[in-house]
């Protein structure tokens, strides 16, 4: 019983939920793998997770599930090789079909549990997003005001026309 | 008390602003998190970016973006050409503030926080589009004889002719005049005639640019330009000798290179030169003199220091028997007390070809020196008979020798300096100009310049490029390699236009009239980080510095 308890770990979401995961999983959080090293404990203690909800947890954890078997993550983030916005893998790239509100509930959630590869999928699939749109269509796409004058547009484009393909 | 201590306070900043917005927007993300999205857009969409709202406009400029930006174009494929490095896995090159994957530019990393990225990726990028903005200086009218000399450094332009004396303007800001000091002979008014003109190219200090004129009668002076109040002070002046005029100057604190229209190479040292602005009295030491009976002119001089050693060299054209003309490199080694430690020279001569003058070196009595064909034995190559017509223009900068032929083309050739061998790679040949080449100059970084002889024609040329595909033995053409200067659009230079005043020191924007009413006087051509000055005869007989303004 002792020796199955040290290979699972219960996190408790914010709106108190137990979830039980293998620590293998769990560990993919750099936040949660912190947290069990400096208790150390044998697994026994819940670990609360205030800021993530089960539906937002349940989908982290799939996603670290899938990746358990990854190598950890470079915390230098200098030195990181970043890969092109389009490199997202095949698995990722199904994972990441949420709506938008799931999507940035995912980012916050990689952000806080500390995950980057995680994070990095996110960001790149919002980067995405962005790119190849006119700023009328990236506006429409996430609901942004413009909150420029006329003058304010004009005085950005000047600034920025040496950058067009002559 | 299921929270833990640590996790508790973190976790209600957190909770706090998720609970206002109960579904997250992108602007739920903190900045941090926005920067980091559109660090992996393309530079394009960071400027689409700009244009949503406020808040993305003050993200997109982000500093951090744009180095990454920057390195990622710039530094990237200069860093893959590298042999060695490309062995390498590939994502050991990706993006990284360490200093030693810069590579030359290195440099910019010095600059700080502040440093606008965003500003240097533009300015690298009109370099490569060839797009600028053209002004002009009026500098001489009518001409002087002999012909008004110019040097360019560090923003500012430096200019010698015998009737204003020496002047200076300042090419970044566009209009200011800085100063001038008229020639004369010591004790009378009697204007000197400069021959020529350079500036000091040491590292240290460069609170105070300091400016050697060369002079007809052998003299020559250094002055100093302070900044603050705007005056040229002369530093030292050297008498005249009878050795004839200077031609060629080169001046690398303390060491100042010079040589006469006879050929005659002087090699001085200043005494201190920490307190070569204190004490204007010191008097240089003649440290080394030679002979010359194989330079033809066009001659180009540099001086680099080491260490422990000052390298002195001068590139020339020579004569051959059969293959036309070729160029030379002679190369004096000295320590830093001034002894010759070693004198050695290379021609990139076909080794079946036959110098003109019976003496291959340049005689001197303790040049001991190496073989001059020490590329002899490689491979002939097309450029061996290719560039036997007399050179009109030569620019050294270690390692590129770039050599302007009346044909229309450029060639290069990579120097190579070690300890034992000094060679000369086969040259390159650079097509792209459409009338013949007058003028080239050899910058930082592997950059260069060069102007055809009317005048209508100015590229800039990447010689790394060049020397990569001379390596890899293939005859590319050079479409890739250099670009041509177009000057920016009409309105913008008519805006500048209406706020600059047209008196003689300032700067008077052209017209957008072309390049056809001007003939280039003496092809004389340099840049900076952000200028190219091309000096020009104008119709009417005036001459004007032409500045393309890429930033």
């Amino acid at each position: 019983m002792a020796g199955e308890d040290a290979k699972t770990v219960t996190l408790t979401t914010s709106d108190n939920q137990s979830l039980k995961v293998d620590r293998e999983v769990a560990e993919r959080s750099i936040l949660i793998k912190n947290l069990l090293e400096d208790l150390g404990t044998d697994g026994a203690e819940e670990i609360p997770i205030p800021n993530v909800n089960e539906a937002v947890m349940k989908k982290v954890l799939e996603w670290c599930e899938h990746h358990r078997k990854d190598p950890p993550a470079s915390q230098d983030d200098d030195s990181d090789s970043r890969k092109k916005s389009t490199d997202i893998d095949e698995w990722d790239q199904k994972f990441m079909q949420v709506d938008q509100e799931m999507l940035f509930e995912i980012i916050l959630a990689a952000n806080y549990l500390d995950i980057k590869a995680l994070l990095d999928v996110g960001c790149k699939t919002v980067a995405n997003m962005i790119k190849g749109k006119s700023p009328d269509e990236i506006r429409k796409t996430f609901n942004i005001q413009n909150d420029f004058t006329p003058e304010e547009e004009d005085q950005i484009r000047r600034e920025n026309e040496w950058a067009e393909d002559r | 008390m299921k929270r833990t201590r640590e996790d508790a306070a973190y976790s209600e900043q957190h909770a706090k602003s998720r609970r206002v917005s109960a579904s997250p927007t992108l602007f739920s993300l903190s900045e941090e998190l926005l920067v980091r999205i559109l660090s992996f857009v393309p530079v394009p969409t960071l400027l689409v970016c700009q244009l949503i709202c406020k808040k993305l406009n003050r993200l997109a400029v982000d500093s951090e973006l744009w180095k990454a930006a920057y390195y990622k174009r710039f530094v990237l494929p200069r860093a893959a050409r590298i042999p060695g490095i490309k062995e390498t896995p590939l994502q050991h090159l990706r993006y990284s503030s360490k200093l030693a994957k810069w590579l030359n530019d290195g440099h910019l990393l010095n600059n700080g926080r502040k440093f606008n990225w965003k500003h240097q990726y533009r300015l690298r990028h009109n370099w490569s589009k060839g797009s600028c903005a053209v002004s002009e200086i009026v500098v001489a009218q009518p001409p002087s004889d002999p012909p008004l000399l110019a040097v360019m450094s560090n923003n500012a332009i430096y200019t010698a002719d015998s009737t204003h004396g020496i002047r200076a303007w300042d090419s970044k800001n566009g209009q200011d005049f800085i100063a001038a000091r008229p020639l004369f002979k010591e004790g009378n008014d009697i204007p000197q005639i400069p021959t020529s003109i350079t500036v000091d190219t040491s590292e240290e200090n460069h609170v105070h640019e300091r400016i050697a004129v060369g002079f007809d009668d052998g003299s020559f002076n250094v002055f100093t330009l302070a900044a603050d109040n705007k005056v040229f002070e002369l530093l030292f002046a050297h008498p005249p000798s009878t050795n004839g005029a200077l031609t060629a100057l080169a001046f690398s604190s303390p060491y100042l290179l010079s040589m006469t229209q006879d050929h005659l190479l002087s090699i001085y040292a200043f005494p201190d030169k920490d307190h070569l602005d204190q004490a204007p009295s010191q008097v240089p030491k003649l440290i080394y003199s030679l002979k010359s009976h194989t330079v033809w002119p066009p001659a180009s001089l540099s001086i680099r220091t080491t260490p422990t050693t000052m390298i002195a060299a001068i590139a020339y054209a020579l004569p051959t028997y059969l293959s036309g003309w070729t160029i030379g490199v002679q190369e004096m080694r000295f320590s830093r007390g001034g002894e010759l430690l070693e004198s050695r020279l290379a021609t990139a001569a076909d080794g079946q070809s036959f110098t003109l003058s019976g003496q291959r070196s340049m005689s001197s009595p303790s040049t001991r020196s190496s073989s001059p064909f020490a590329g002899g034995s490689r491979e002939p190559s097309f450029v061996g008979t290719a560039s036997n017509s007399k050179p009109t223009s030569m620019s050294y900068s270690h390692p590129y020798l770039l050599v302007a032929h009346p044909d229309n083309t450029l060639a290069l050739y990579l120097v190579k300096s070690t300890s034992s061998l000094l060679s000369i790679s086969a040259g390159s040949r650079l097509w792209g100009h459409t009338s013949s080449v007058s003028g080239t100059y050899v910058g930082v970084r592997g950059k260069a310049v060069s102007v055809s002889r009317l005048g209508d024609e100015l590229r800039v040329w990447d010689l790394e490029s060049g020397i990569s595909s001379m390596t890899c033995r293939r005859r590319v053409g050079n479409e890739g390699l250099s670009v041509r200067v177009q000057p920016a659009k009409s309105d913008e230079s008519t805006n500048n236009k209406s706020k600059s005043t047209p008196t003689k020191h300032s700067l008077r924007l052209a017209l957008d009239e072309g390049f056809d009413d001007a003939t280039i006087s003496k092809g004389w051509v340099g840049f900076d980080e952000q200028n190219v000055i091309v000096l020009r005869e104008k119709g009417e007989g005036s001459q004007v510095l032409v500045v393309h303004d890429f930033s």
